[in-house]
């Protein structure tokens, strides 16, 4: 099985959109305020769906809310898309 | 702390002090036997499971009128994810005690005996589904 790490930028996406807060973050995508730091932590990692209703609060692809690092390529994490 | 981090705390405290107490003192022998059916360890376990019911309605009252908004957020995505791994938890606990109680026991023992190590099976499991959901959010997992 390829190994990997999921890491994302909503902590930067949040900070961007007006400091919006995990609570108002949450509320507009469904799920509780301590799912979202769970999932800004990194700890849990949301479904498709959640991660898609995510990506369109913010209004970018999900490629830029979610990143998948390879285990193999550990430095592939892109960053905040500018 | 999530709202249902507090039931499973609440939970699980309604567990140790009432079931505790019940099975130390089936433990130490110290309530005595009688033939069956005997009524007095019937009613010494009616008196705890009461007891487990008042603790749990006490604190749910407590706690919904402490975060009454917080009671009302039906449960997410992660919430679902969390109880269904503490299930899965609490069933391997629960089967592996059935097996026990209900296939090996009655070749040794009978009467109360098997009555109380049912009783113990499901308290296990109970104690490991809400240590799970416990453990799950305080990891943030």
């Amino acid at each position: 099985m390829m190994e990997g790490t999921i890491s994302n930028q909503i902590r930067f996406l949040r900070f961007r959109n007006r400091e919006m807060s995990q609570a108002e973050l949450g509320l507009r995508v469904g799920v509780t305020r301590q799912t979202i730091a769970a999932i800004e932590a990194g700890k849990y990692s949301p479904s498709l769906d959640t991660a898609f209703r995510i990506a369109q609060v913010f209004n970018v692809p999900l490629g830029e809310v979610f990143q998948w690092n390879s285990g193999a390529n550990p430095g592939a994490n892109p960053g905040p898309a500018s | 702390m999530p709202y249902k981090e507090k039931t499973a705390w609440l939970s699980l405290f309604a567990i140790v002090v009432t079931y505790g107490p019940y099975f130390t003192i089936i433990l130490q022998g110290s309530f005595p036997k009688r033939p069956m059916p005997d009524f007095r360890q019937l009613a010494l376990f009616g008196m705890f499971a009461v007891a487990q019911m008042v603790i749990l309605g006490v604190g749910h009252l407590y706690n919904f009128l402490n975060a009454p908004e917080e009671a009302r957020i039906p449960a997410d995505e992660r919430d679902r994810d969390i109880h269904r791994r503490s299930l899965t938890a609490a069933y391997s606990v629960l089967i592996f005690s059935m097996i026990v109680v209900g296939v090996v026991m009655p070749f040794y023992y009978q009467g109360w005996t098997i009555i109380n190590s049912t009783l113990f099976a499901i308290i296990a499991s109970e104690i490991v589904h809400y240590s799970v959901v416990i453990f799950c959010y305080r990891r943030q997992s």
